[in-house]
């Protein structure tokens, strides 16, 4: 066999392994959009564009679209900006520093189940360690899972508790990365730390931080296992957003169609983000 | 414009101690090379006077004024480091301006010394490129265009021109003397190449393990070197360091006498090391002369080096150009007492009589 074969044998067989594993689903669950089904064994109907028509048409789904923007903007520019501090923080020489940052990317090895009961567990009613707190300086009890704005700023809050990490570790481990004699240099020009960090840090580490950012915002605009386990898109939907619309729509409601309509709204959606996003921030800058 | 001084700076980390003390009058104008083998501490003693490094103890005053505990940026020092170090994403008239603007200097005269630096150094083709699309010796006029535009009180270079190939370092180097008459202001220069050093400099600082070993001009070094360690370091081909003893006014080294120059105070007997350069052996008849056996041949082009022993003492000799010697071939040669360079074998130190001026003296 020439290598020319040999490669295209290669090239065949993982095109296959990927059709099967990705394409399949996605063709399956973007075509399931088209008929109308109320379980998986109920032989499937045509519905042409009815379950897009009929989501469209809710105030639910435009509400579950603006919860999610909400909760990616919010959780992505926290943890980016918090990453990105502690990360800084972590840079600098300082006694423990390795055990520090070790610590620092516990919260991300935690099961999202563990993490999230915890919370529950902290702000529970009469026991939580935060509610006795609050109240021990006076401030007034909250109800983190009734009003619908303490709601979706509990699921910010544990999300980016979360994922933080993750943007600190990365950033850390870039800066490593910028040659110290361009910050030496910067120090003989006349800048001081901030300066430094504007002129040096950002625009050095502009291509990871777009990435980072990137990763975030898909993995926040299709995060469910947070928010459900938290609130299920409560209280009345203020925390609901497409993957829990889609998921309630699926399962809840019994509408295989129209959860399946509104997943591929939300990849349609979330894939021109992407494209926008690529078009105005080009990894290849130059 | 100012002069330098450093009052016994050193530099430790933790315990280990990179820079022993270094005292040193810059004056204003001076253009003072640091010499010696990688690690010695030449960057950390200019990374002091820059203020990039802590100073461990002693002082350091730029202009008459105590900077030791200033920042950089207000030691109006001016730094070219050896990868050049621009900023990658701001263009090469930002990177001239860069610490011109940080200094919040009026637009119309930021842009007047960008021009006048960029004319200087020819740069003017390249204003609005990155760095990335400039070649290793043009982004090497930049780093020097950095600090020229900055008009500072002292330029301090790091190795600027070893990331250079050996024909573009020659004229970055004639560059950098020209630069220097221009511009008149007092520089220090980090290098471990000692012809940078003999051509630039107004005196070298020669290092070695964190001690100063000497400072002096380059020929004063040349003529005069204070210990074994810049008698091997300086001049090349590297002088002929001959282990021996004092025996009635002669070194005896094997088979080997050798007459010494007068002013040897050492007693008799006492172990010496006699340096003699490839160069300042004569060869030719003349009474006294010693049978020199050639093994290599080494043609330089304008000279030739023979290496080989004479009873029994390695020894190379370099003369002027010449195809007659082959290997076997035996030349007479002599030992100038004028010439030569007398060390202890224990200290290392010179012992020759202070005034002896080697160099200067007319050939015998
Ligand atoms: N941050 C540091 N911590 C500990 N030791 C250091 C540090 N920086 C430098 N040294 C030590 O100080 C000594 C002098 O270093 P320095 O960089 O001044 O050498 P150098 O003469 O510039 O050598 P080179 O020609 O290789 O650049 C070296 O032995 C080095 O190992
Ligand atoms: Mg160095």
């Amino acid at each position: 066999m020439s290598s020319k074969a040999t490669i295209y044998s290669f090239l065949i067989l993982g095109l296959a392994v990927t059709a099967l594993l990705i394409v399949a689903p996605v063709v399956y669950a973007v075509s399931l959009s088209f008929y109308q089904m109320d379980s998986f064994v109920g032989a499937p109907k045509w519905a042409g564009l009815d379950n897009y028509t009929r989501m469209l048409s809710q105030w639910v789904f435009w509400r579950a679209l603006i919860n999610g923007f909400i909760y990616s903007f919010g959780t992505i520019i926290f943890q980016v900006v918090l990453g990105i501090g502690f990360a800084l923080v972590l840079n600098q020489v300082f006694p423990g520093r390795n055990i520090v940052r070790g610590l620092s990317i516990l919260p991300y090895l935690l099961p999202t189940v563990v993490v999230v009961l915890t919370f529950k567990w902290m702000v529970d009613g009469s026991i939580g360690v935060l509610t006795t707190m609050m109240s021990a300086v006076g401030l007034p009890q909250v109800q983190w899972f009734e009003s619908p704005g303490a709601a979706m700023a509990s699921v910010i809050l544990v999300s980016v508790w979360m994922w933080t990490p993750f943007v600190t570790t990365t950033f850390l481990a870039a800066l490593q990365t910028v040659p110290s004699s361009l910050y030496e240099a910067a120090k003989v020009d006349g800048t001081n730390a901030v300066q430094r960090f504007f002129h040096i840090t950002l625009p050095m580490l502009k291509p990871i931080l777009t990435v980072i950012v990137l990763l975030r915002a898909v993995w926040m605009f299709n995060k469910f296992d947070v928010i459900w386990l938290l609130t299920q898109g409560g209280p009345v939907g203020a925390t609901e957003h497409l993957a829990i619309l889609s998921y309630r729509q699926a399962f809840g409601q019994f509408d295989i169609g129209g959860g399946a309509a509104v997943a591929t709204i939300s990849f349609a959606i979330l894939s021109l983000v992407v494209f926008i996003y690529f078009r105005l921030f080009p990894l290849d800058t130059e | 414009m100012a002069e330098v001084r450093l009052n016994t700076v050193r530099k430790a980390y933790g315990g280990q101690v990179a820079v022993h003390g270094v005292d040193l009058h810059i004056r204003d104008g001076e253009f003072v090379v640091f010499l010696g083998p990688s690690g010695c501490g030449k960057s950390t003693t200019l990374r002091m006077i820059a203020g990039l490094e802590e100073i461990t103890t002693g002082t350091i005053e730029i202009g008459g004024r105590d900077v030791t505990r200033l920042e950089p940026k207000d030691r109006n020092i001016a730094m070219v480091f050896q990868n050049y170090a621009l900023y990658p994403h701001k263009t090469i008239y930002e990177n001239l301006a860069f610490g011109l603007r940080m200094r919040k200097m009026d637009k119309a005269e930021i842009d007047r010394r960008v021009k006048s630096a960029s004319a200087m150094l020819g740069l003017d083709p390249y204003l609005e490129r990155k760095p990335k699309q400039l070649s290793g010796g043009q982004m090497q006029r930049v780093a020097l265009g950095r600090a020229l535009v900055r008009d500072p009180d002292v330029f301090l270079l790091d190795e600027p021109l070893s990331n250079l190939d050996a024909k573009l370092r020659v004229r970055m180097r004639e560059e950098i003397a020209r630069l220097h008459q221009e511009v008149g202001t007092s520089m220090v220069y980090v290098t471990h190449d000692q012809v940078e050093a003999m051509t630039l400099a107004n005196r070298i600082l020669i290092m070695r393990d964190g001690h100063v070993q000497q400072v002096g001009a380059p020929l004063e070094v040349y003529d005069r070197p204070a210990n074994l360690f810049v008698a091997g370091f300086i001049g090349s081909p590297e002088m002929n360091l001959i282990e021996g003893h004092l025996e009635r006014g002669a070194l005896k080294a094997g088979g080997l006498s050798i007459e010494l120059p007068p002013g040897i105070a050492v007693a008799e007997g006492t172990p010496l090391v006699l340096g003699v350069r490839p160069e300042h052996i004569g060869v030719g008849e003349a009474p006294g002369a010693h049978t020199f056996h050639v093994a290599v041949i080494e043609q330089l082009g304008a000279q030739t080096l023979c290496i080989g022993e004479v009873a029994g003492v390695r020894l190379r000799v370099l003369m002027d150009r010449t195809d007659a010697v082959r290997n076997g071939t035996t030349l007479p040669i002599q030992f100038r007492p004028g010439r030569l360079h007398v060390f202890s074998k224990e200290t290392g130190a010179r012992i020759n009589r202070a005034d002896a001026d080697v160099g200067r003296r007319p050939a015998a």
